[in-house]
Parts: C-alpha cells; structure tokens; sequence
C-alpha cells in the first residue's frame, strides 16, 4: 500500500509532478473536511500537501461577519467580493505548487461549469495536473448532521450569532439560495471523483497517476461516523532493551496489562454513561511479539488481531546497545543519526519514515474502521500513528514524540480535528 | 496462545459483463493476488459446467435467448455452479469466491443476491463494460487463442462471426448494474471510469483499489539477484556485505543485457537498500528507487551465520524450518509469510508500473515470482533464483511468459533444498502435481541450472510458457506445470498431462488439503503446549509457543500455523490441449493471427518481447483477453 516517499532533488515525489485538487460541493458537504483528512495523509505520506480554503481569504478580505444575503449567487453587489476571494485563494494554490508543494488542495464550491473550467484551464497553462473531488449529498440527514457538527462551530456562523440555532438556520439559508445554481460535474472529458453521500456511492472518471490512485483508495475508506481509538504501549518485557530477544512480559508488564484492561473497561463505561460512545465492540490491534500480544491477554472478550506491521522500530546493528556503546562503535552512523533522526536509518534496521511506509495499511484501515480501536504497540510505532492522526509534521516531530507508559492515550477523530485525552494507568493503586 | 478472533467475512464477486469483456481475466487475476496475500479465493467459472454438460463446441445459436432448451441447460450450470460455491464458503471456509459468468439480467442478479444473503455471504458485484469498439474487436480476436468453445477451428473468420452472434444474443437481454441498494463496481474501459457503489468493508475496497491498479499496456519486469557478494562466498546469511569480484563483474555485465531489451523504452530500475544491490545496479543508466521493502528476508539472530553454524547453535530452529519454511519465522526475524506482506505495496506498485527491474534478494524475488507465476506457499520458499542471472516477464493476459539470461560470470550456488522436502511434496500435492506432471511428483521446484540453459550468455534460452492447459488440468495444476522454472521441458514437449476423467469441480484431493494441514497444524499446537520450556535455550517450545498465530490480512483470520492452501485454477482456467500442444511445440512461431494488425502489434514470436513497443496508457491492446464465463 505504502506509498514511495523517495524525494528527487525538486522536493517531489520520484514519479509524480503537481497536482490540484479542487473541491467542488455546495456548503455543508463535508468538502473542508475532506480536504483536512486529504492534506492530513498526504502530509503524514511525505508528500509536500496543504489545503487552502476560500474561506479564509474571504475574512481577510472583509472582516466584518457577513449572513447568508451575503452567499446568495444572485446577490450581485457581493459577486466582485466572492470572486475576489475565490481567485486569491486559486492564486495562493498556484504559487504554492510553482514553489515546489506537490499537492494543493483548493477548498472552494466551485460550483459551476464555467469556473472550473477556468479554473482547470489556469492549471494547465502551469502544466499542473487536475483531479476534482465533487462531494454530493442527497440525504438530508447527512447534510444535517454537517450543518450540526461542524457548521455550528466553523468561524463564519459563530461570528455572526452566539445562538446555535440562529446559526444553523441562516447557514440552511445560505444553502437554499445556493441550491438552484449548483451544477454537478458532468463533464466526462474531466479527471474527477465523486463521493455520493461520503461513502454511498463513488464514481472515478479518468484519474490516473500514482498519488491521485492513492487519494481515490484513500477516500473510499474515509467516513465520518464517530468512533475512538486508544493507544497504550506494550508491557515491560523481560528484556527491555533488546529487538531481537522477543522476550516474555515481566512480572511489572503483567501488572500493566491487568491495570490497563481495568482503566479502559472503567473509561468506555463511563463515557457511556454520558452518552459519549463506548458501547461498540473493542477490537484490539497488537504486533506479533510477544510483550505485544500478551499485553492483550486480560481482555478476555475482545477479538484481538496479530499485526506483522505493528512490530516495533528494527533497530539494525545496534540493538541492544546504549547511546553511548552506539558512539563508540559506530560514530559516524552516530552522528548522521542525530542530524536526521526521522530518515536516518542504522545499518539493518529502520529509520522512522521506514516505519511509516510500513504503517500505512493500518492507517487505512484505521481509518475504515467503524468501531472502537485499542493498538498496543511500541512507543516508536504509536508515535507515527499518533503524528498521523494530530497531522504533525513528521520529520520534525515523531522521533521525539512522547509516549509514556502510565499513559492511555484516548483520541476521538472529528471534522476539524481530534479530541485528545490522556488517562493515567497507575500500576500501584 | 492467543486465539484470533477474526471476523469471518465471506464476499463473493458476481462478474457482470457480456462476452469479451475481461471478466475472466479480472477474476482469475483478483484470486490470484488474493491467495497470494494469504486469503483463501477461489474463482467458479459458469462456462465450464456448461462446457461439461453440454460440450464445448456449440455454435452461437446456443445462446439464442429463444432457444428454450438451451436456455435450460445453461441455467442448469449456472445454479449448480453458484451451488459449488456456496458449499466452499460453507464446507471449505473459502473467503473471497468468484463467480465468473456473464449474469447479465437484473433478475439473475437478484436471485444469486438473495441466496448468497442469505447465507451470510456478502455479495458484490464487478461490472465490466466496453464502449470502445476496437477494445471489444482486439477481444473477440483472442477468441480463438483463449476458449476451449472453439478448439480445433481453423478459420478465424467463422470463429469472429460467430462470437459476435453469441454476443448479440446477450445485448438482447443485457441489462447493465442499475441496483442502487447492491455494493457493485461497475468499470468501463479497462479502469477509464470507475463506479464504486456500496462498499462495505475494508477487504472489499482492496479488491476495489487492485482493480483499479490493473492495466493491460504490454510491458516487461526484470528480476536480478545482486551480484555475488562476500558473504555469498563464505556461506553466510543475511548481512549487508559488498559484492564480490565476480559479483562486481556482473554489475558491470548487466547493462548491456539490459539495454539489449529496453531498445530505447523507458525502464525504472529497483533496488533494495542493502549494499549489494545498490552496487549491482551501479552501471545501469536508468533511474532508480530504493525499497525498504526490497530488502532480504530478516534472519534475525540467525544473520551474519552460515548454514552449518546455524544448525549447530539452533537445531530445533534448523528444523523447523525444513518443516514450513513458508510459515518459520527466525527468531527476532522474520518468516518468508512476513515478506509476502510486506511486499504487498510493491506488488500493488508493480501492477501500475510500465517496465521495470527489480535487484533484490533470493527470498524476495522468490516472493515476488510466486505472485506472477502461482506457487503455492509450500513451493514458494523453494523456487531456484541462481545469481548472476536475469528473468524477464511479460504478463500476458492470461499468465506470464518467462525467459532467462544466465551470464557466464561464475558465482557460488546458494540453493539449498530441503532434505525433507520430497516426501513432504508427495504428502501434500501428490495427488495434484501427478495429475499435471507425472514426472515432476515429489521434485522441489527448483530451477535445475542445467536443463535450462547451456551456461552461455551469447544466446539466451528462451523458455515457452503460455499457460493454458487443458481444461480438467487448470482445475488441478500448480505453478509447476506453468513455470520455466520448474521444468522447461514440459512446457516443450507437448502436453502436460493426461486429462484427469474426474470432475475437475469436485476435486477431492484439493479438498482435501486444508484440512490436512488444520491437523497437522494442531497436532503441532499440542505438542508445543504439552512440552514446557525448561530453559530458554530450548528453541522448540519456547519458540514455536511464542510465535503468536500469522498474519491476519484484512480482518480475515486465517488458519494459524499453516497457510491456506490455494485452490488454484491455473492462470487460463479454459482451453484446449491440443492447441497447447500446437503452441508449445511450434513455440517459436507463435500466435501471429491474433498479434498482427492490432493497435501495432508486431506480430513477432511471443517469445521476443523486445519486438512489443510499448503503447501509451489506456490505449487497446490485444492482451484484453477473452472472456469466456458465458452460462
């Protein structure tokens, strides 16, 4: 699944040049969130991505709160305004691929004919590839629940009205008045793909290319359905320090193990007492070592699943050794290590973006994933998961993430974001 | 142990399609990747049950909707068909199951829905669509070369008339996927538009992104070993050594066999990113990527030791894995199971790819080769890829053609068979491998260096191996009978086997197999549990109980211990043994009828691939196989 992530001297991926993808959907079509997730992956790949959204430049552009009146396509006195703000944000995707990003993400409606294809054609003059990701949604429930969750709380409506229904209704507006001069892609010569209502139906015309096949297998394993994923490290091992061994748990990881199952049955409990989730199945994810897979072993109800690419970081040729034996035996490697601790890789053993290569199938179906998750892992593995769910940077950040042990990390995935708690796992009481 | 608590998940793929539209080709190609990655897929061809009950050779007015009693007969297959399969998910704990036909009205596919559904069976159906009239005309001239319905037919002329008649009778009836609440994909040119309607699950939406990866432009991938290293030499495994003089010479040699090939054509070179291959593919002037997941086998504590010393310090290792080398994983290592997954994205990778050359490692390119040729699992670990030697592949639509380029620079042998590998072979797949090949029962799969080529570079032996078979022996064949490999002179001499007189879809002896192995497989889970480990040097116990259940590929549990068999219908479940005798042994004339004229197609032996320019993305191509799944 994994992607390459071998970068030539442009900064690009080895067998792909730039590449726009613009949103098209009228508001409340879950097109911004798409694009988060969209650039979130892409980042998390390697791939040099970032998402521009129209919005944005429309509040630089007039500062006060603005209501629907405002949106309406016919309203002409605010038209220069729209389109103003719309082309600044096209222009700031442009320069951002002529200047080396790979994929832009232009988060707009783009709702008619005429201005994607004004659009497409100020691309391609740039020799940039286009891909359009149309996001439709018929079932009023869907749209609904958009305008709820994430409407009520998107910077536009919450700056005009403090009161949420007032939000809601005039955002229900702006869609009304949009609605007649929607056009929907139907435009085969187009390179598009089309989600009907998220993950209903979805039509793939003419896209082509190594990324852009990437973001179609990616898109059909998005949903939007809310569900929790837990992190929590293996139990200490009999011998901690060495890859190789796959030791046994110690009498402390047998401890931890009971504990842990303790503190989340106690978490999910609670959470469905505030009707926050945790009713679903608990599904565990464990490496094949066997600190991992015992770890899981006091859960006694939940179906556990052995995963090969849930292994911990390979260490190479200096497993087992300290910072300091590492020094002295191998300066140079030790030194390279420190300069690029995300890329560099040990003799025989893997650097972290070797990891993440690795870890993209979880992360897929991870995301696929409709019930609740617990991964027990290494804290070098549950570092790049976590960076891929917060959208970090992972160069700069993964190595050094922390990842302690006493701690269950708790993340529930939504539109804008996650929602992060750290629940402590102490092992005396 | 731990016990896997996967979910059971059964999906079967009802092709949707009219003749000489791929859907074969899909299936046939989807199960292949599937057993590969250790799901246990099998694929139920409607055509031959009706082949078997009402003989091959029936003219198109055979399919006349109005032709009552026919329409009878044909219906007969597809339900007992649809049966068969119904049984394996039940009886045999099939997960993915194919049903290849053209079920081409809405009713049909209603009713095969509800039976499925009702047996807790999820149903997705895969839609294959042509609008491009020379897309379906390069189809329906591979008709003669691929379908049993018309062995034996000389004028290609009247075969053409007449497929097309049998077409026009199903564009009568033909009702394209309009069941807005069915999971389906429906894929119009070979992948140029794609619906993908429904979907439930992750492993559905693999098979949907494997599909979507295939192309049908003609293309070729080299594999090379690295050339000889150090370590080669003095027998040790693994390590990251550099290569050897000799090693070095073939680093040198390469490119000019290489260049030889590519005529020009752009070519992508791979490598691991061990030294050895890096330095292998130094002089070849073409860009290059490096894989991680290229890299050799991991022996874990067994690296950097010879085979003698890893014998002497971890006998019960040793022979473990003379027992399942597919399954055994080193300790602090991994297992030839594990390679195989982690070269899942380079497969995924090598299907979108055009032509490219891999530099890799002995047990990778096995990996790797078992994927395009369908080894066994038992087989794979055994497959003989000696150095300072280049296979070509071309796929071909229904199987892969291979030639072999053995340098005359000397390299050590790092082959080691299995001292218990005969009798195992025989346990296990006697009864199959006797049926394609009498001779080669027992036989490891090894490539015997001198049988296949004189040791002389100047004139590279090129090796015959167009697939099909004949019809009751695709049921039953294994690699072994396809590939170079394994035996060149098979391939040369005519026909592979006698036709076996059994029904090819009962097949007791395949049937067999997986419950052989569960047995097994447990009887080993009792020894293990029943000896404690008294010290932790005592690998037996103590390593084989640590050793939690494989792999689990897309939430699918998967038997422990032992890989699912496959049940492998060969590449080309369909066609005729006397037109294999007719190939085989004219090889190198080749199928100049159906190359020619098309889309540019030089009409070269099959074998010179150098002769097949490559066409641009999404162009035709006569490789569009035929289908021929009709009920």
């Amino acid at each position: 699944m994994a992607a390459q992530l071998y970068k030539t001297e442009s900064g690009r991926l080895f067998h792909a040049g730039a590449i726009a993808i613009i949103m098209v959907g009228l508001p409340a079509r879950g097109k911004t969130h798409i694009s988060r997730a969209l650039c979130r992956y892409l980042c998390w790949l390697g791939v040099k991505t970032k998402a521009f959204h129209v919005g944005h430049y429309r509040r630089k552009l007039i500062r006060h709160t603005v209501s629907h009146d405002f949106f309406d396509p016919a309203n002409t006195a605010t038209a220069d305004v729209r389109l103003e703000a719309a082309n600044a944000c096209l222009e700031a995707v442009m320069e951002y691929l002529l200047e080396g990003g790979q994929v832009g993400i232009y988060d707009g409606s783009n709702a008619t004919r005429d201005r994607r294809q004004y659009v497409l054609n100020r691309f391609r003059k740039e020799n940039i590839q286009v891909v359009f990701v149309e996001s439709i949604c018929n079932d009023p429930k869907i749209v609904e629940a958009n305008i709820r969750s994430v409407k009520a709380s998107s910077k536009d409506v919450r700056a005009i009205m403090t009161r949420t229904e007032a939000a809601i209704t005039d955002f229900q507006k702006r869609i009304q008045v949009s609605e007649p001069h929607y056009q929907a892609i139907d435009d085969d010569s187009l390179s598009y793909i089309k989600l009907i209502n998220v993950d209903q139906q979805i039509i793939v015309n003419d896209v082509q290319g190594f990324l852009p096949s990437r973001i179609v297998f990616y898109l059909m394993n998005l949903h939007t359905a809310p569900r929790t994923v837990y992190f929590a490290r293996n139990g200490e091992s009999t011998q901690e320090n060495l890859y190789k061994a796959d030791a046994p748990l110690s009498k402390d990881g047998h401890k931890y193990a009971q504990r842990l199952q303790q503190v989340i049955a106690q978490r999910r409990k609670k959470r469905v007492a505030l009707d926050d989730g945790g009713d679903s199945v608990l599904k565990i994810w464990t490496s094949t070592q066997q600190y991992s897979y015992s770890t899981a072993e006091y859960f006694s109800s939940c179906p556990v699943r052995y995963r090969r690419s849930l292994q911990d970081i390979n260490p190479g040729v200096v497993d087992g050794m300290s910072a300091k034996e590492i020094q002295d035996k191998y300066p140079h490697e030790f030194e390279q290590h420190l300069k690029d601790p995300y890329r560099h890789r040990y003799p025989r053993g893997e650097s972290y973006h070797d990891l993440a290569v690795r870890l993209e199938p979880v992360i897929l179906e991870l995301e696929h994933e409709k019930q609740d998750v617990l991964i027990i892992a290494h804290e070098s593995v549950l570092r790049c998961l976590y960076a891929y769910f917060r959208g970090l940077q992972p160069e700069q950040i993964i190595p050094s993430l922390a990842m302690p042990r006493n701690t269950l990390l708790e993340i529930t995935p939504s539109a804008y974001g996650i929602k992060e708690n750290k629940i402590g796992i102490p092992l005396s009481d | 142990m731990p016990y896997v608590i996967g979910s059971s998940v059964q999906l079967a793929c009802i092709m949707v399609g009219l003749p000489a539209r791929g859907k074969t080709y899909i299936a046939q190609k989807a199960s292949r990747y599937l057993q590969w990655i250790g799901i246990p897929t099998r694929v139920f061809n409607v055509g031959q049950y009706r082949r078997k009950l009402a003989g091959a050779h029936q003219d198109h007015s055979f399919f006349d909707p109005t032709n009552a009693e026919a329409v009878k007969q044909r219906l007969q297959c597809a339900f007992e068909a649809l049966g068969d399969m119904i049984k394996w998910f039940k009886e045999d704990k099939g997960i993915v199951g194919f049903y290849d036909a053209t079920n081409s009205t809405v009713a049909r596919r209603e009713v095969i829905r509800k039976r499925l559904e009702a047996q807790g069976i999820q149903v997705m159906f895969i839609e294959s669509m042509c609008d491009d009239e020379s897309l379906v005309l390069s189809n329906i001239t591979q008709v003669k070369r691929n379908s049993p319905d018309y062995a034996g037919e000389v004028d290609p002329e009247t075969v053409i008339d007449d497929f097309r008649a049998r077409i026009a009778h199903y564009e009568t009836v033909y009702e394209t996927i309009t069941e807005d609440d069915a999971t389906f994909v429906k894929m119009l040119n070979v992948g140029s538009r794609v619906i993908i309607n429904r979907i439930q699950g992750y492993l559905q939406s693999r098979v949907v992104y494997y599909l979507m990866n295939l192309h049908i432009t003609p293309r070729s991938i080299f594999f090379s070993r690295h050339g000889e290293s150090l370590y080669n030499i003095t027998g040790k495994l693994g390590g990251d050594s550099d290569l050897s003089p000799r090693g070095l010479k073939y680093a040198e040699a390469l490119p000019g066999l290489i260049a030889k090939h590519m005529d020009g054509q752009k070519l992508t070179v791979w490598t691991s990113t061990l030294r050895r291959t890096i330095q292998t593919g130094q002089y070849l002037p073409y860009p290059k990527l490096q894989w991680k997941a290229l890299d050799e086998l991991d022996a874990g504590v067994c690296d950097g030791l010879t085979y003698e010393e890893v014998e002497d310090q971890y006998p019960e290792d040793f022979a473990l894995r003379d027992d399942d080398k597919f399954n055994y994983r080193y300790r602090g290592g991994e297992s030839y199971r594990d390679v195989v997954l982690r070269l899942e994205p380079v497969i995924m990778e090598l299907e979108r790819q055009h032509n490219i050359l891999i530099v890799s490692h002995q047990a990778v390119l096995r990996c790797i080769y078992a994927y395009y040729l369908n080894y066994t699992p038992d087989e794979l670990p055994y497959i003989k890829i000696p150095l300072h030697t280049v296979l070509k592949l071309t796929p071909r639509a229904y199987g892969c053609d291979v030639e072999l380029y053995k340098f005359d620079i000397e390299a050590v042998d790092t082959y080691r068979a299995n001292p218990k590998r005969p009798s195992s072979l025989r346990r296990l797949g006697s009864q199959r491998r006797s049926t394609s090949s009498p001779t080669m029962a027992g036989q490891p799969p090894a490539l015997r260096r001198n049988q296949l080529n004189s040791g002389v570079i100047s004139s590279p032996q090129t090796l015959v191996c167009v697939t099909p078979p004949t019809e009751e022996v695709t049921q039953v064949s294994t690699p072994m009978a396809q590939s170079p490999l394994l035996q060149p002179q098979t391939s040369a001499n005519g026909p592979r086997s006698a036709s076996s007189p059994t029904s090819p879809l009962l097949r007791p002896s395949t049937n067999l197999l997986p419950k052989l192995a569960l047995e097994q497989a447990h009887q080993k889970a009792e020894n293990m549990n029943a000896s404690a480990p008294p010290s932790p040097q005592l690998s037996v116990s103590t390593k084989t109980s640590k050793v939690p259940p494989v792999d689990i590929v897309n939430g699918v549990g998967v038997t422990p211990l032992k890989p699912p068999f496959s049940f492998t219908f060969s590449d080309a479940p369909d066609s005729a043994t006397d037109r294999l005798e007719k190939e085989s042994s004219s090889s190198d004339e080749g199928p100049s009828e159906s190359n020619g004229g098309i889309n540019g197609v030089s009409a070269s032996p099959v074998m010179t691939t150098t002769a097949i320019p490559t066409i641009a993305t999404r162009q035709p191509s006569p490789l569009l196989p035929l289908t021929d799944g009709n009920e």
